[in-house]
């Protein structure tokens, strides 16, 4: 069960949590327009990869996110990452030159190495990221944040509220699910059912003992719950107001341009051609990241006092 | 069968970023053949508690016995197939008539049992006793289980557990949302199975009924054992200690005996009894 729950909320006091979802959310496509830049060549490629994990890293570290967490989701993608790193070594890149080694008669560039790696580091970070997001915001303030984004869909008629009642309804009810499933298997493995082990037809049917009650409770949690909010005057249409106002701090003008600038960085870095050749570049890079791991650092001290408080 | 619980503590959230100790060093035993009742308040650990007896939930630490079968948080010690542990200790959960998931009833009911390596035939036929104990009669045999009324599910879930016919039944608040009647045939039902040899552990708030039926208690507070022993000695002495409530019957013989009564505890269990004891002593003294 544990695996599903990956990224799930935690409720911590940390600097990333007070942050306003809106903010996180470009922030984190911020981010991620910088994982997927690429550069000429590819000690940039390893360089920049390196600065975003190493900011990625820092950015779980203030957030309090278990750095366990973060490799069992790379545990969880071991079949993509062999099945990545096999294609990339079996089909020959355009430009390959130098030759890594050789199976048999099978020659292995560095460049389908540095390409597997690329897109392994990628994907890492990217899902790191989401999950800090994920663990540090609650998926009720997503939902607003959600939400607003979509305002401006309102004024074609778009179902924006409704959308957005729709998935916080969609992930209020994924805990409880999951409760329920286990419930319910406790509750069949106590009438004989071997959920791991047997037979595929006696699998088969564990898994349908388990699915047709999951199904009806489903339905009738479903049905209670429109009764309900019917029974307590919900109207799609009205206007509203929120309970949680949403909040655009100092702080989150801080965090946004942050993220804003370390995009625009990449995206000159990768236009511009630079290489760690380019003159001036090296020490200019230097500072830059020096400033931010201050900033980070600061926070991260903050938060350390804050929690022995 | 016995079952012994050996300084077992039970943590929830081992995996996850939070941590709950559900029971702190449980030690403590259920008699074979008796009638165990296990009360406390919402949230003590009751449900958790039950679930270590047949290896749905694994100590943390300690172990639990039941019978030749080892559950104990020592991989070593444990015993490796639990599958027939789960026969010999039949656990019927809080909430079970959302378990059902057969077309008809009686194939639900034989479920269990063929699961258990009972031929389709034997298993039907065992199916409809344990229906007609549990009071379903022979017209519900064929109907969809999700075209029963709450009450009628709880019964077939009920026998659903009976039918594999364990050694031991352990039920979770089985009289929750059943009206008077039906819990007293329930009552009664779990009386005749102790009496054919049945360990019967039953988790219930409802103390008239632990009065009535236990044989043994077990009184829990904050995943801590903090009584256990007949219910006798329970109500009279230490009802306010753990802030239970006291049943019926021993209020009025309280109140009774300030007023010079005397009674015999072990020969009462309900309030009919009582009655009967008092003509009783009013005709004697006349
Ligand atoms: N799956 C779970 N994950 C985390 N905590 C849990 C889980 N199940 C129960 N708990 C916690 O463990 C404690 C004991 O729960 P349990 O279900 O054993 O209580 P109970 O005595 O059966 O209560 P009730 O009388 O309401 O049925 C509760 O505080 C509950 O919040
Ligand atoms: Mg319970």
């Amino acid at each position: 069960m544990s695996n599903i729950t990956l990224g799930r909320y935690v409720p911590r006091d940390t600097f990333i949590h007070s942050l306003d979802p809106r903010v996180k959310i470009i922030s984190l496509i911020l981010l991620m327009v910088a994982i997927f830049i690429s550069y000429s060549t590819w000690e940039m490629t390893f360089i920049m990869a390196g600065i975003l994990g190493l900011f990625i890293f820092l950015l779980a570290l203030i957030s309090n996110t278990s750095f366990r967490l973060l490799f069992k989701s790379l545990r969880a993608m071991w079949f993509l990452i062999i099945f990545l790193l096999l294609i990339n070594i079996l089909i020959k890149p355009n430009n390959a030159e130098i030759i890594a080694f050789s199976i048999g008669s099978l020659d292995i560039y560095w460049e389908s190495i540095f390409q597997s790696l690329k897109i392994i580091i990628r994907l890492f970070l990217m899902v790191s990221l989401t999950m800090i997001l994920t663990t540090s915001t609650k998926p009720l303030d997503l939902t607003y944040a959600l939400e607003w984004f979509m305002k401006p869909l309102k004024v074609i008629k778009f179902p924006t509220h409704e959308i957005a009642m729709t998935i916080s309804i969609a992930l209020r009810f994924i805990p409880t699910l999951l409760n329920e499933v286990e419930r319910i298997m406790k509750a069949q493995t106590s009438r004989g059912v071997d959920f791991k082990h047997g037979k595929i037809s006696s699998r088969f049917k564990a898994i349908i003992s388990l699915i047709i009650p999951l199904f009806i409770a489903s339905f009738q949690r479903a049905e209670e719950l429109a009764d309900s909010m019917e029974a307590r005057g919900y109207d799609p249409k009205a206007k509203r107001t929120t309970y949680h106002k949403l909040r655009f701090s100092v702080n989150d003008l801080f965090v946004f341009i942050l993220c804003g600038a370390f995009m625009a960085a990449t995206i000159v870095f990768s236009v511009m051609n630079f290489t760690i050749k380019t003159p001036l570049f090296v020490p200019w890079l230097v500072i830059g990241c020096c400033l931010v791991l201050f900033y980070l650092f600061g926070l991260g001290a903050a938060n350390a006092r804050r929690y022995k408080k | 069968m016995k079952l012994k619980f050996n300084h077992v503590d039970f943590f929830y959230g081992t995996k996850a970023p939070y941590l709950f100790q559900a029971l702190n060093d449980i030690d403590c035993e259920i008699k074979e053949k008796s009638f165990t009742c296990i009360v406390g308040h919402t949230g003590c650990g009751k449900s958790t508690l039950i679930q270590q007896l047949n290896g749905l939930l694994i100590p943390s630490k300690g172990s639990v016995f039941a019978g030749d079968f080892v559950v104990s948080s020592n991989k070593k010690e444990r015993t490796k197939k639990l599958k027939p542990l789960r026969q010999k200790v039949g656990i019927v959960f809080q909430f079970s008539e959302y378990q059902l998931f057969e077309n008809t009833v009686e194939e639900d009911v034989a479920f269990g049992p063929m699961n258990f390596g009972v031929k389709k035939e034997e298993a039907l036929k065992i199916a409809h006793e344990s229906l007609l104990k549990v009071g379903i009669g022979e017209s519900f045999f064929k109907k969809s289980p999700f075209d029963l009324s709450g009450g009628e599910r709880r019964r077939v879930a009920i026998a659903g557990i009976m039918a594999m016919q364990p050694e031991v039944i352990v039920l979770d608040e089985p009289t929750v949302g059943l009206d008077p009647r039906g819990v007293k045939e329930m009552m009664l039902l779990f009386k005749q199975l102790h009496e054919q040899g049945t360990t019967v552990v039953l988790v219930t708030h409802d103390m008239n009924l632990v009065y009535g039926y236990a044989s043994d208690v077990i009184v829990m507070d904050h995943g801590k054992v903090v009584y256990q022993g007949g219910p006798h000695e329970l109500f009279n002495r230490s009802v306010d200690e753990y802030s239970l409530e006291t049943p019926l019957v021993t209020k009025l013989i309280q109140g009774l005996e300030n007023k010079g009564y005397k009674f015999d505890l072990q020969k009462i269990a309900f309030i009919d009894d009582l009655v009967d004891e008092i003509v009783k002593q009013r005709r004697t003294s006349k």
